[in-house]
Order: C-alpha cells, then structure tokens, then sequence
C-alpha cells in the first residue's frame, strides 16, 4: 500500500466552501491540546475569543478598526495575483500612503474637511500607486522579477518614513521625539460610537465593491483576468500587457496606499514609526485566502480580525505568553493553507508494487 | 415602555461617571502592565516585572495582569482597552510608543489611573514617570573611562531619540572626566530587542577597537559579545552579570520596585494626583549595579564619591560647560541645563563618534 | 500468438467526467498494436494509467500473465513498459550519451562508463541510427532526438513500448525510417502500442487495431479486418465527416507580399533567411516542411507577434513589417496559433470570454467602460451553435473541452470579423477526423468568400488535399512553390530536406 497524490480535474463548490470551514476546525481542536496543556478549558478560551471580538459594541468596533487596513492592503495584493502578478509591497505601499497622506494634513494648510480628506486620500493613493509602480515598470520593461522590487521597497518605505519623523517631519513640540504632530480634526476621519471605529472602514467596503465591479464588468478588468488567465494568449490577442502590468501594479499600490490614509487619518493620527505592524504582510495571506476575490477579501480580512483581536483576550485572562497567541495564529492559517491543498489535491491509498 | 425609565438612568450614570472625576481611595488595586518586549528580555521589561513582583507585596494590590510583546502605537489602545475592561484600575504602559493610546483610553475610562513611562502626556488621571538613568550612566561612564587602555569605547544604541541620546551624553561626559583621550562610538540598531541585530552591531565596535562597550538595548547580546571576544562591558535596565561573568563591569539599573509601590499606596489612600515623576538615584529608582572584581578599588571608590555627590547634588552630569561635537558651547559655565532642555536633548557631546539623522 | 499485455475493464473516473469507462484490450510479443480514437476518446487516460501515472478506479492490467498495480512511470518501467512521449524529455545543453544516462537506474561510475557507450552504440548501429553519442542534444534534428528517447528505453530492456504520434513531427522519409525500426523492434519479439491520426500510417504498420470510443474499447480488428474507411467510420461513429468542395476562384490580386524577411531568435540562428511569399486573394496557400524550420517565426512575424530583423511585409496597400498584434489583427489578419492551448485560449475564462479576446474593445460588446454582457453572451450562443462546439455548462472554463473543440473556439474567434487573410499553423494536429474534417471545411469555405489561407501542417496528405499551391520551406528559406495537384510526395520530401527543385532528379 502506498500514499498517492493526485491532482483533482475539477473541485466541487461544496467541498471549496467546507474545506476552509473544516479545517478552522480541526486548527482549533489542535490548539485545544495546547490550551489544556496551559490548564485552560479550550471551550471558556474560545468562546471568549468570539466574546471579545463580537460579543460587544466595543468588540466588535475593535474588530472593524483591525479589519479595515487588512481589506485595503488585501485588496490591493489580490488585484495583482488576478494578474499572476505577486505585490509582496504592500507594507511599503501604507507606510507610503501614510507618508502623502501625512504630508497633506501636516503642511496643505486645507481648512475644509472635505476638501483635505479628498486631497489625502488621493495623493496617498498615488503614493503608493507610484511605488508599487517603479516594481511595475521595471517588471514591464525588463522583465525584473517585482517579488524581489516590491519586498526590497518595503525597507526602503520603512526607513524613508522613519528619516521624516527624526528628522525634517518630527513635531517641533514634540521634545524630539520622533513623531510628527498631531493632526487636527479637519485631518481626521469621522469616528463612531465612541469607540475608535472610524469611517474607512465604509471607504474599504467601498473600494472593495468598486473593485470587484472594475474586475467582473469592465473591459479593463477583462483584460486583467485574460492576461492573468494566460499572458501568451493575451499578448496574442494584441494586449498591450507590459502597460496592463504597470497599471494593476499602480493600483494595486494605489490601495494598499490608501490603507496608510486610512491608518493615518482614521486612528493614528500622527505618522510614527511602526504605523502597520505587518498588516502588508498578513495581506498576503488573505488574497491567497481569498482566492483573489474581493468578497472573499473582506470576509476574510474580517476573519483575521477576529482572530487578532480574540487573540489578545488570552493573553489577558489566562496570561497566556505571547508565543502561544502567535502559535494558536499560525496554527489556523497552517490548516487554512493546507485546506487549500487538499481542494486542489486528492490523497489516496492505493495498491503499489513493491520496489525491489 | 418599561424599559425606558432604566435607559435613561443608564445613561444619567454614564454621564455622572465620566464627569464626576475624582481619585477616591481604591480600597482594591488591581493592576496591569504593558510590556513592549518579553518579560524574559533580561532588560527593559524584565526590570519592570520586577517592580511589579515588589509591588504585589502590598496587601492590598491583586496579582497584576501583564500583557507582553504589545506592538507600539495605535494598535495599543485595544490591549489597554482590555485590561480596562477586565476591570483593572492602575494600568502601567511602560514603553514611549503607548503614549497616544494611553491618552486616548484614558480619554474613556476617567475612573482608572494610567501612568505612562517615558512620555511627556499627561491628563488629570495620566501621569507619567521616568528615571535620570543619566545620573548612573554617568558614573558608569567613569568606570568606562578608567578601564579603557585603546580609548576606544563602543556603544550599542537603539533609537536617536532624546531618551538614548541623554544617556549617551552622560555617559560621554562620565568618560572624559577622568580620561579626556577617550571617545565614545555609537552605532544605531534602530530597535529595542532583537538581539541578532545587537549582536551585530557589538561585534562591529570590537572590529575597530573597542575595549570597553556600552549599550541602550533591551537584550544581553552586547554583553555576550563582549565576553566571547574579551572586552569589557557595561550592562543596562538590570543587573546581567550572568551572561558575561568575566567581561562585566557594572551596570546602570532601574528600580521599579519602590516607585510602584509609592504610586500603589496613593492610589489606595486616595492621595495620587496627576503628574510628571522623574526619580533620580536619590530616591533609588536609578542605581549602579555592584561592581565586579574587575574594577579595582581606586576606580570603585572615586564612583562612590561621585555617586554622594549626586544624590546630595552637589554634582550634575550636564553642569556646565559643555561643548556639542562641533565644539559649540551648549550650556555654559556653571550653569544646570532645565529638566525640558534634557528631555528635548537632540545633539551629541564633545568626544562622541556618531551622528543623529536629522 | 502470446499475450503480454492484458487490460481488462478498466474505468478511470474524475469528478463529473468518466474518462474510461470500460477499456479492454491485449497487445501480444512481437505485434505493433495501434490505438485509434477521436479527441477526447480516453487515449492519453489510458496512456497515463499504462504508466502509472493515474490509478484506475476498476479493472486489471496484467503483464505477462501477471497482475500489477502501477504507482509511477517508475513502477511500470520496471515491468519493462516505457513510453515515447510526444513532447521529448532530454536536457539540450548535454550530450546525447549523458542524455541516456540520466534515465538509467545504474547510473554508470568512470570504470564501467566505456561498457555502457559500447551497449549503446551496439544499439545504434544495430539499428542503422544515424546519431553520434557525443553531440549536444540541441544541435540535433527532431527525428534524431526521437531516436535518443527510443534508445533510453531500449536500455532499460522495456518489452513493450508506447508511441504517441510519434511521425507528427518528422519528414515522411524520417517517419519511413522510424517504421523501419519498429519492425525491426517488432522482430525482436518487442511490443508496440503506436498512436496515431494518419490513416495512411495506421495501414501501413498496424498487425492490429484498437478503436476508443468515448471511454470505450469499441473493437479490436486484425490486420486484413479493416481499411481506412472502415477504421474512420468506426472511429466516429454516426457522426458525419463535414462535406465540403473547393472551387478554384484565386484572383491574381496580391493580398499579402513578403519580400526579403529575415528573423534571427534569441540564440542568434535565422529562423527566416531572406524569404519571400505572395498571397493571392482567395487562395489556400499550403507551406510544408519539417516543424522547426521557421514555420512558426513565419507565423509569427506575420501577426505582430514577433518583429523582424530584415525584410517587409505588405498586406495590400498596407505595411504591416513590424507592426503589434493588435494592428495585425486591426488591418485583418487572423491566426490560428500552433499551440493552442498554451497561446489560444485563456484557460480559466468561459468560452464567452475566450470568444471576444480579440474583438473585446469593440463597440458592440462594451457599453462605456462596461462589458455588455449580454451582447457577449448572444455572441457566444451563435458561435456555438454555427461552429456546433459542445460545451458544459455556461460559464465552464474552456480548459475543460476537448482540443477540437477549442480549436472550434478559436476558429470561431478568428473568423468571426471576416479576415482577409488566416495564417493556421497546424490547425488540425492532434484533431480528431471529424474535427479536422470541419477546419477543412471552414478553410476552403472561406476561400469562396475570398479569404486567402496561409495553412502549415506537417500532414502532407491535407496540404495536398486542401491548398491551390504548396511552398516549401527548409531552414526558414523557401526552397520552391509546387503544384499539389501534380507534385509527388516524394518530390516534396526531398525539396522539405533542403534539395532545390532542380537537384531533384
């Protein structure tokens, strides 16, 4: 007997919709012997997981606020993986976002509120757009590999930004701290029920309905898919696919830059250093979980949102170390991926020869 | 409607709740901390827990809550927010990045003391509090100086903020009193605790000379550099004579423990009120840690001295005068620079190797 | 007669689709058995689970009598099975020694390496193998590469050996020579499992023949049993061979005029060199020679896809030297591509998608920046009901169809804004008869409309059937126009090997 794995031709809508679902299962029922293994009833820890991130207003707003720079950041990976196109940027691309986004409520001198939100948002949109650019046009025009460009630029982001707020950008009022100052309320996005909710959270579900009609209605998002689909038969059909590169890349930087908007204007307030803590990163991880679709981004971007903010509460009741939230994490997203796997595969026993 | 009478008197209580601000006495604490690294860092955070272990001692302090290796910044306010939540009513965030989440919790919760490390926020139920650490690396920079035979100092540094910078000059200044040859190089890690990249930056100060290293980081790894290549080494936040039992010297320490007792004790009677703590080494938050052997007794006994001085005041590391690297005097003669210039402090001292990005 | 091979009832099942349903069959020692089925029929299934590369749900194969179960390629090699694949499996840049070293199991060390050579090289000339074991793999022709795979499997002593359509891609004297060989190998007491379309082959070399039929092994004929239309008849059944006549209406109106075109490829060799080509409007002009010999830079240059390093090509009035894809198609040339699944079609895209890849832009199926779906949608029910293409359900992925009828798809797609001229490269390779049937036809109808065809196909017996002239083409030069009507296939044999119309004796 022996263990065989073979690709499925096709994969049923059922089975794509339970293999996730199923495998969250059994990542919990593993994490549960980790959780014993601490003395902690894995029952109590998981229902105040789900307690803590949706069980309240507060929790739930809290939920939101994480989710929101996961939706943009998502969305803007997964608009390039249409295109077989991998941005691995996208923490660069907030902390640029973040950066125009900055620059306009620091120094614009907008007095209008609408005026200044629009005016940040575009200009951190073509922030990142332009940096996630330079990936596509190198990639366009010599072909260079943009995984490598993007995630080179991710260094080049973080430290420009921490060059701004030590230096030039930091808040003269500030004891030379590096931070810049404060925005003031024209900068700010609305907040909601007293919680830090804020309104970008609306402008993600925004984007991602607006995303999603560009990819499935328009002739632009045609294109994508076809080149995506098969870059040699577009090119065949006469698309122009060195300027479509550029273009996803430019917007898939151009979302994930209004993410730093959003960062920015929404709860921080101010640029400093560490404004996404991998939130680019983990966007990854979403659009591949997402399977490219942006629906699918904002449920699961929701997903992880439970999964960060449920976490904290098991440091906080049981004191748990810290290593064990990352484990119990990444245990989930293990069987998320591997899910995947078994979707595309099937493993079976069969008969075998014995090798002599 | 039944419910309607009880609506309001929710909302009326909210009302009065978030007005009515006042410390009573808090016949219960139970407190929580925020910890930006691990408590097994040997440094920063560990000093903290130590302080918290001396604090539990009161009998009317509750076993705290301490959460680790929460992220500075924004993403802060949610952790904060939850040991609010949990009911806790002294919370202790004690890293700089905190600083506009704690305001902005605290904004909330009015009820609930925060006392913050290392900031400059305060509200009336914010206080902040911190240690003149540069009194101890002042002295440590004697020893430094003393000890050094190729003058040639390194010092490991986490962020060019004033904080570091403070401490870096104090200890600049502690060198060259007794040995004006001696010249302090600084090498930025840009961060607090990853001891790979400490390591690193160690090992690169002992590739141009240094015989004697300092650092500003969270991790032992400096002073396991220096003990693997035979240089000596000054330790930080608390006392890590294990990891390099022939290279240490002495270390700059922190003390949490007497002041988290003392804010305990307030909270509990009633008597806190909001304000800017900033200890030296005469209310012990700050000490020098016990010498080693390998600092002999002259050294030892002019660092006592020095250390008399301070505490009764007749000596301040940044008395003037003192010359910036490009020889400009930046406080003059037989002047005390004010406590804001030194938490503003954004330059490097004469005999520094370094530069500050500006 | 002994039995080697004995296959009994095997099915092979994937989700939704039953690609064998109930397959039987035995191929005996010393007996060249040839597989005959339609696209789609279940012949490379069975291949993949003859190799151990599927496990078949239901069924039996046994190997001289004895049942085995295959796993991998591994598995079967050691029960002395091996297959010719049809896309070869060898490192250019090695030697072709090195080549059949890497598939041995005992990899050779430096005392026993000159044994080894001298096996082989007993091989090669006991076969009369015109191939030098120490030549780099990339300087050999397509037919001495087949040689090598042959060899690799001759070393490992396999019994029984599967060809898959191996003479597509040699020169009619090539494949006379391969035959040869395989009777030569046949004598020995090997068997051989031979995949082909080519009628004329199939009765050439076959002692028996297997007919699939939808995942079925219809019957099994002995040689004398069957003729070519008995074979095609059984092969497809009720449905009918598309009809279609050409009448002879070529204009002596240029519609496309090549002149001087030189391409050189990534490596610095000429795929074209100085060629020239005129295209009358309405005629097929049918190009031979073997694959490999600039067929494809030809095509390729010709529909933007490729620029040229010298030369001009005028479409009518227009130039279109060096013009892109887009424009090519734009001043109306339309292309069949060689590989069809790797450059026709977007794989994961429905066929309303894939149907409108070219002509997406256009104002009847957008509305502002939208996709009139519906229009798109429209357009696709009346392609597939005018070029009959069976498909799943809506939206299911065209990877999924047969290749006949993705090339329908594509067929569909080039014709459908009435091109002035279609360059096919190989459009019929690997079809079933009554797809290929339907690509004639939809050829020469086009003609009576006037489109002129560039066809390249490496079938001698289609270009002779369907062009109104032939060129030929050796080492990306046109070596001579022949009539197809008085030409002989030896003629062009030789002139596809480089010999010049007027060396021909």
């Amino acid at each position: 007997m022996k263990l065989v794995i073979e690709r499925r031709e096709i994969s049923s809508a059922l089975l794509r919709f339970s293999a996730p679902i199923a495998s969250i299962g059994i990542a919990l029922f593993v994490a549960g012997f980790l959780l014993l293994a601490s003395g902690v009833s894995p029952l109590a820890a998981y229902k105040e997981i789900i307690i803590e991130a949706l069980g309240s207003i507060y929790g739930l707003s809290e939920t939101l606020v994480k989710t929101t720079p996961l939706i943009f950041a998502g969305l803007g990976v997964s608009l390039a993986f249409r295109m077989q196109i991998w941005n691995i940027g996208a923490e660069g691309q907030i902390y640029i976002g973040a950066m125009g986004a900055t620059w306009v409520a620091l120094f614009s001198g907008i007095q209008n509120h609408w005026l200044m939100m629009t005016a940040m948002f575009f200009v951190a949109f073509f922030c990142g757009g332009l940096w996630a650019g330079v990936a596509g046009f190198l990639r366009a025009r010599w072909q260079v590999n943009e995984v490598i460009v993007t995630l080179l630029m991710n260094y080049i982001a973080i430290l420009w930004v921490d060059y701004l707020i030590y230096g030039p950008w930091k808040d003269p009022k500030g004891f030379n701290f590096p931070l810049t100052a404060q925005f003031s309320d024209t900068a700010r996005l609305a907040e909601y029920f007293n919680t830090r909710m804020h309104s970008g959270f609306f402008l993600a579900l925004f984007c991602a309905l607006v995303l999603y009609l560009f990819i499935e209605r328009t002739v632009w998002g045609y294109e994508i898919k076809v080149i995506g689909s098969n870059q040699k038969a577009a090119q065949y059909a006469g698309m122009n696919t060195g300027m479509a590169i550029f273009f996803v890349l430019f917007l898939s930087g151009a979302i994930a830059g209004v993410a730093g908007f959003s960062e920015v204007a929404g709860l921080q307030h101010r640029l400093q250093h560490g404004i996404s803590p991998g939130y680019g990163y983990t966007a990854i991880i979403i659009a591949w979980l997402a399977k490219r679709s942006a629906i699918g981004v904002v449920i699961v971007s929701f997903l992880m949102g439970v999964l960060l903010v449920g976490g904290d509460s098991l440091q906080l009741l049981w004191q748990l170390p810290v290593a064990f939230v990352y484990a119990f994490q990444g245990l989930i997203l293990f069987f998320l991926l591997a899910s995947d796997f078994f979707i595309i595969y099937r493993v079976k026993l069969v008969k075998g020869v014995v090798h002599a | 409607m039944k419910k309607t009478p009880l609506l309001l008197l929710v909302i009326l209580a909210i009302c009065f709740s978030t007005n009515a601000f006042a410390v009573s006495a808090v016949k219960e604490i139970k407190p929580g901390f925020i910890y930006v690294g691990p408590v097994g860092d040997a440094g920063w955070t560990y000093a903290h827990d130590q302080g918290r272990q001396e604090m539990e001692k009161l009998a009317y302090v509750q076993p705290a809550t301490f959460i680790e290796t929460v992220p500075e910044g924004a993403e802060s306010a949610r952790v904060i927010n939850g040991l609010v939540r949990k009911g806790h009513n002294l919370i202790f965030t004690t890293s700089f990045g905190y600083m506009d989440a704690t305001i902005d919790v605290a904004k909330r919760n009015k009820d609930v003391v925060f006392m913050h490390c290392s900031g400059f926020k305060t509200a009336e139920n914010v206080g902040t509090y911190f240690g003149r650490m540069y009194e101890p690396r002042y002295l440590s920079g004697i020893v430094a100086g003393k000890m050094t035979k190729k003058n040639i100092i390194g010092y490991v540094a986490a962020f060019p903020i004033p904080e570091v910078i403070r401490g870096i000059n104090a200890f600049t200044l502690g060198v060259q009193s007794v040995n004006p040859k001696a010249e302090v190089k600084v090498v930025w890690t840009q961060t607090w605790f990853d001891p790979g990249v400490e390591r690193d930056a160690a090992d690169s100060l002992l590739d141009v000379g240094a015989d004697v290293l300092t650092m500003h980081q969270d991790a032992p790894a400096t002073m396991q550099a220096a003990e693997a290549r035979g240089a000596y080494v000054i330790g930080y936040n608390s006392d890590m004579r294990i990891f390099a039992p022939n290279a240490f010297l002495t270390a700059p320490i922190w003390n949490w423990g007497s002041l988290y007792t003392k804010l305990a004790e307030e909270v509990h009677n009633g008597s806190w009120k909001s304000e800017q703590i900033w200890w030296g080494m005469k209310e012990n938050l700050v000490q020098l840690a016990k010498f080693s052997s390998a600092v002999p007794a002259d050294v030892q006994a002019l660092v006592a001295e020095k250390t008399n001085a301070i505490k009764t005041g007749s000596l301040h590391p940044f008395a003037g005068p003192i010359k910036d690297q490009s020889g400009k005097e930046v406080v003059a003669a037989g002047q005390i620079p004010k406590d804001g210039d030194l938490l503003g402090m954004n330059y490097f001292v004469e005999g520094v190797q370094g530069t500050i990005s500006k | 007669m002994t039995e080697f091979l004995q296959i009994k009832n095997i099915r092979k099942t994937f989700p939704g689709v039953v690609a064998l349903d109930d397959v039987s069959f035995t191929v005996a020692r010393a007996e060249i058995h040839t597989l005959l089925g339609e696209n789609g029929a279940g012949k490379s299934t069975l291949m993949n689970v003859l190799t151990g590369l599927y496990h078949p749900d239901r069924g039996q194969i046994s190997i001289a009598g004895q049942e085995v179960h295959f796993t991998s390629p591994r598995d079967s090699l050691i029960y002395g099975v091996g297959m010719v694949h049809q896309h070869f499996m060898l490192v250019p840049a090695h030697s072709v020694f090195e080549n059949i070293l890497l598939a041995l199991d005992n990899v050779p060390n430096l005392f026993n390496r000159k044994t080894y050579k001298d096996k082989i090289q007993k091989l090669i000339d006991e076969f009369d193998l015109d191939l030098d074991l120490n030549t780099p793999v990339w300087k050999l022709s397509i037919g001495a590469q087949q040689w090598i795979e042959l060899i690799k499997l001759l070393m490992r002593d396999c019994q029984l050996l599967i060809l898959d359509e191996p003479t597509a891609v040699l020169t009619p004297q090539e494949a006379e020579r391969l035959f040869n060989v395989l009777r030569r190998l046949k004598k020995q007491g090997k068997s051989i499992i031979f995949i082909s379309h080519k009628m004329r082959e199939v009765m050439e070399i076959s002692d028996r023949v297997t007919i699939l039929k939808k995942g079925r092994s219809l019957e099994t004929l002995d040689r004398g049993d069957f003729d070519e239309s008995r074979l095609a008849s059984l092969m497809i059944g009720k449905d009918k061979v598309p009809q279609w006549q050409k009448t002879l209406q070529m204009s002596d109106e240029i519609v496309l005029d090549i002149q001087g075109l030189s391409v050189r490829n990534d490596r610095g060799l000429s795929d074209l060199d100085s060629f020239d080509l005129q295209l009358k409007k309405g005629e097929i002009l049918g190009i031979a020679g073997v694959a490999g010999n600039g067929q494809k830079a030809l095509a390729e240059v010709l529909t933007g896809l490729k620029n040229t390093n010298q030369g001009r090509i005028m479409a009518g009035e227009k130039d279109i030297t060096n013009s892109n894809a887009r424009y090519s198609y734009i001043a109306g040339i339309a292309h069949i591509p060689e590989d069809r699944k790797t450059i026709g079609i977007a794989p994961d895209m429905s066929i309303d998608e894939n149907l409108i890849m070219k002509s997406f832009k256009s104002g009847s199926f957008r509305s502002w920046i939208f996709q009139n779906k519906k229009a798109i949608r429209r357009n696709a029910e009346e392609k597939i009901e005018q070029f009959s293409i069976k498909t799943g359900p809506d939206g299911t992925p065209v990877r999924y169809l047969s290749g006949g009828n993705i090339q329908k798809v594509i067929i569909a797609r080039e014709l459908s804004e009435h091109p002035a001229v279609l360059v096919a490269l190989y459009p019929t390779r690997g079809l079933d008869i009554g797809s290929a049937g339907y690509v004639h036809k939809v050829i020469a109808d086009g003609a009576d409309r006037g489109m002129s065809t560039i066809l390249i196909a490496e079938d001698l017996d289609e270009l002779l059937k369907l062009s109104d002239r032939i060129a030929v083409m050796f080492r990306g030069k046109l070596i001579g126009y022949v009539n197809p009507r008085k030409t002989t296939r030896e003629e062009i044999g030789l002139m596809m090997s480089g010999e010049t119309p007027g060396d021909a004796v």
